[in-house]
């Protein structure tokens, strides 16, 4: 019980942070009470529900996102001990969790009954089909070498190399999808700003916004957290403590993938199927030969 | 205090969340970011954050005049926005359908920032009031009427029942006249942003059951079912006759074939209990695309205020899938009456032309003093043509560097849209000496384009325009097509013009001529050696008639005119947007969504030029 709360509390912290962090991409000013004002103020705003909606599908779908995310985390260490549940299926159980998020968008982009949603939510389902393969398939490799689908024995699998260096192919697959999957620009089709005026987020209002908003920030930071424990070693590194070293490289990534974004325009729908099918999956195939050959070749 | 505040006390927990508000002021900006920025407005250095969502926003920022056919759409954004609510206008501007403005200010940067001040305390003490009214106004309100679901031509204004049918007419929102309509609840308003007109029940239209086991149904109730004829229970409708179990009648499933895809909104799609239905029956009717699939075909209002696109481009997109199937494209006009006018002297008559155009006063100034000059048979002195030139070719890089910030923004592009912004604000009024000083700024901008990732593959094939007399500005000369006004003005000549070409024709072609443009103008600017606002020259009593053409950031503009006695009497203008507009349906038919809106976004149309 202890130790839900206090990874809760942990992933409350690490959403704040990456929060400001993005404000702070997006905008150009470090404001480090700027998310708990915005915060705030969504909480006294309206909420309004658009005429003629599905309000089940609304209502749901930003606890589902936020649920999610929360779910995903659950099988991710921060230490050795510091872990939710340490499922025998944990590299699996993150992919299966992080499945709702596709459901959730779908469900907002119906829900509110407008054009600029539902689109939105289509093309995600569409972005799904492009990055789905690139999660399952370096998770694949990784699990490959860890012999184990235990997250805690893919961290302890890392002691003497990290993957990032074991399998780079499979990392920067990984890394990619993950941002896709987060809906980080250049990937954020679902919420595209200017193209459908927020997209997926364009109808709620109040708090239900703030759930939403928070929801993807949580899926932010596990999705950051997943990358940190297949491929940077998890809690694993000298001098500091081992929380300490999730800490760093869990915001480390969730720093990487906002800023990544913001330096290039939005991929086209077509362009990103067309990336991930042809060049994504026979790379990801050929990680997966690879690390098979490493593991066998080296003791 | 603030007009749209929300229900309730000032009190406990709402003081905290109103103080919160008063810190996070996020804006909608009314007409566009665009026009805010041609008047020198840093929205985001004054403390406020744009939003791309009148969902999101809690201020309502009302820029410069709006035109009368733009202030409905006004104020349908202001009764969709979150309660509380404020409305800030910037300038003299008259607002109705809109209520009092909560802050009204001038326009200026200074002015802006004061307005915000004022604006947080405003929501500091008044976002919560418990006396609040609601926001009414005559474009919220629709008119029910009474139609028949099975005769769509039965439309009346009391309940009743069908005289064909005789089946009970059922409630629906008469259709609106400018493509919006709205419940009178806030809470109920139709986004008119997303829905184009009113729904229909669905349910009504397809909740039919193929297979009733009975002789006499009802068509709309299949769970009726009697052996002898009669009229429903439920709604009074006259029983119909099935002939066997198990027939399928194919034309009660779907859409009535004689529907044409304009009324075919986003009703399609509303949630109602629908029974089942075979996709196949529903879709059958359906317009094809060309990929073969049927959609429903949606119209989607992109605008006037649409975040991405220049502001006050009125745009609907029919959507099938996200696949662009055809459009409609208008304007807020309004230059019109800039034009028509008794007999104007030749000053205020270009003071007044300088306006036609918020994004391009600078070109439409030396447009009018050219024009009347010429009229008048004056000669300007070489040097001042040269000043011009100057701020021409300024207001030239400031407009690329505008459509830089609106391209960085359509395409998600953040860093793109801050900075290409901020150097516009600087370069727009800046002397020549501050405009020299911005060139290493404006350097590592374009330096830094050239090494953006993805930006090619995004804009490359996209809105292909071949060379054709219609194109004007950077689309021609993306399109190979190298003699604009510039190249026969003597002035240009003087300064070694050459006009930068390109072949592509696409969106690419477009942003690389705007990009080299903006280098090249500052080296005309270089050579110029100065900047000076065309100012009127003393014509006197003159007359005749006289025309100029000016080469504007967006093409060329050509004014006629005849003066009497110093006065101009009649006026004739030809911008090049009006020529462009017209591109845009066959342009954008059958693209994707972001790349229709892409290639929309790359003609750099300035809807306020247009004459209709």
């Amino acid at each position: 019980m202890t130790t839900v709360l206090v990874l809760l509390l942990l992933l409350a912290a690490g959403t704040y942070l990456v929060a400001v962090l993005e404000a702070w991409t997006a905008s150009g000013r470090f404001r480090l009470a700027g998310p708990v004002v915005a915060g705030i103020a969504l909480l006294g705003r309206e909420f309004i529900v658009p005429r003629k909606p599905d309000r089940i599908f609304f209502e749901v779908a930003p606890v589902l996102l936020l649920l999610s995310a929360l779910l995903a985390a659950a099988v991710v260490p921060l230490t050795p001990d510091l872990i939710i549940t340490d499922l025998a299926t944990g590299a699996l159980f993150i992919n299966a969790a992080l499945v709702y998020v596709l459901v959730a968008l779908l469900m907002a982009g119906w829900g509110p009954n407008g054009a600029y949603a539902m689109i939105g939510g289509w093309r995600f389902l569409g972005q799904l089909i492009a990055y789905a393969m690139l999660i399952v398939m370096p998770i694949t490799a990784v699990v490959m070498r860890a012999e184990s689908l235990l997250t805690t024995r893919i961290v302890a699998s890392q002691a003497g190399l990290w993957n990032i260096v074991y399998q780079p192919l499979g990392f920067m697959l990984f890394f990619v999808a993950a941002m896709a999957l987060a809906f980080l620009p250049p990937f954020d089709l679902p919420t595209a700003k200017a193209e459908l005026a927020g997209g997926v987020e364009a109808e709620y209002s109040g708090v239900r916004l703030a759930i939403f908003r928070l929801g993807r920030l949580a899926l932010i930071v596990t999705l950051a957290a997943a990358a940190v424990v297949f491929y940077l070693g998890g809690w694993q590194g000298p001098w500091l403590p081992p929380w300490a070293w999730s800490a760093i490289k869990i915001l480390a990534v969730c720093a990487t993938m906002l800023l990544a974004g913001r330096a290039m325009p939005r991929v086209r729908d077509a362009d990103l199927l067309h990336w991930c099918w042809i060049l994504g999956i026979p790379l990801a195939l050929l990680n997966i030969f690879l690390v098979g050959l490493l593991v066998l070749v080296l003791p | 205090m603030i007009a749209g505040a929300r229900q309730g006390k000032l009190s406990g927990l709402r003081r905290l969340t109103a103080l919160a508000m008063a810190r996070d002021l996020r804006a909608f900006i009314v007409p566009g970011a665009d026009i805010a920025r041609a008047h020198g407005l840093d929205i985001e250095a004054a403390g406020m954050q744009v939003v791309a969502s009148p969902r999101h926003a809690s201020v309502l920022l009302v820029v410069g005049v709006i035109p009368p056919a733009l202030r409905e759409a006004a104020a349908v954004i202001y009764a969709q926005m979150m309660r509380p609510r404020a409305l800030f206008v910037l300038g003299p501007d008259e607002l109705d359908q809109l209520p009092e403005a909560d802050i009204r200010e001038d326009l200026s940067q200074q002015d802006l920032i004061r307005g915000v001040r004022r604006l947080r305390s405003a929501f500091a003490e008044g976002a919560f009031r418990p006396d609040v009214a609601d926001f009414d106004a005559p474009v919220l309100h629709v008119r029910i009427q009474y139609t028949c679901p099975m005769h769509p031509e039965v439309v009346q204004d009391e309940p009743g029942s069908c005289p064909k049918c005789g089946m009970n007419l059922v409630a629906r929102e008469a259709p609106a006249t400018a493509g919006h309509t709205h419940a009178d609840q806030p809470e109920l308003i139709v986004d008119a942003d997303t829905h184009a007109t009113p729904a229909q029940d669905h349910a009504a239209q397809h909740g039919m059951n193929h297979d009733a086991p009975a002789e006499y149904t009802c068509p709309m109730h299949p769970e009726v079912v009697q052996n002898e004829p009669g009229s429903c229970p439920e709604c009074g409708m006259n029983l119909e006759l099935r002939e066997t179990k198990g027939t399928k009648s194919h034309e009660d499933a779907g859409i009535s074939p004689d529907s044409d895809h304009s009324s075919m909104d986003h009703n399609h799609m509303d949630h109602g209990d629908m029974a089942f239905m075979s996709m196949v029956g529903v879709t059958k009717d359906l317009p094809r695309s060309s990929d073969g699939l049927p959609m429903d075909w949606i119209d989607v209002p992109f605008g006037p205020f649409f975040p991405g696109l220049p502001g006050g481009l009125l745009l609907t997109l029919t959507l099938d899938g996200d696949t662009v199937a055809g459009s409609s494209v208008q304007t807020p006009g309004g230059n019109e009456e800039l034009l028509q006018h008794s007999a104007l002297d030749a000053g205020s008559f270009i003071e007044r032309l300088a306006k036609v155009e918020p994004l391009a006063p600078v070109s439409y100034r030396l447009l009018a003093c050219r024009a009347t000059e010429n009229a008048a048979g004056v000669e300007v002195p070489a040097a001042t043509a040269c000043a011009r030139v100057g701020a021409l070719e300024r207001e030239r890089i400031a407009s690329h560097l505008g459509w830089l910030a609106l391209f960085g923004q359509q395409t998600g592009f953040d860093w793109l849209q801050r900075c290409a912004a901020s150097l516009q604000l600087k370069v727009q009024n800046a002397g020549i000496r501050q405009v020299l000083a911005l060139k290493p700024d404006i350097a590592f901008l374009i330096k830094r384009l050239h090494r953006t990732p993805l930006l090619k593959s995004r804009t490359a094939g996209v809105g292909r325009l071949a060379p054709n007399a219609a194109l004007r500005g950077p689309v021609a000369r993306a399109a190979g097509i190298g003699n604009d006004a510039r190249s026969t003005d003597p002035s240009y000549a003087a300064l070694g013009f050459t006009p930068v070409c390109r072949e592509g024709c696409d969106a690419l072609a477009r942003l690389q001529v705007r990009v080299e443009e903006i280098t090249h103008g500052l080296a005309l600017i270089v050579a110029a050696g100065a900047i000076e606002l065309p100012a009127p020259i003393n014509i006197g009593e003159a007359s005749g008639a006289g025309e100029a053409a000016v080469e504007t950031p967006r093409g060329v503009a050509r004014l006629r005119l005849t003066l009497e006695k110093g006065r101009v009497t009649a006026a004739q203008l030809e911008t090049p947007s009006t020529l462009h507009l017209a591109l845009i349906d066959p342009l954008i038919k059958q693209l994707a969504l972001g790349d229709a809106l892409l290639a929309i976004g790359s003609l750099d149309l300035a809807p306020w030029e247009v004459r209709q």
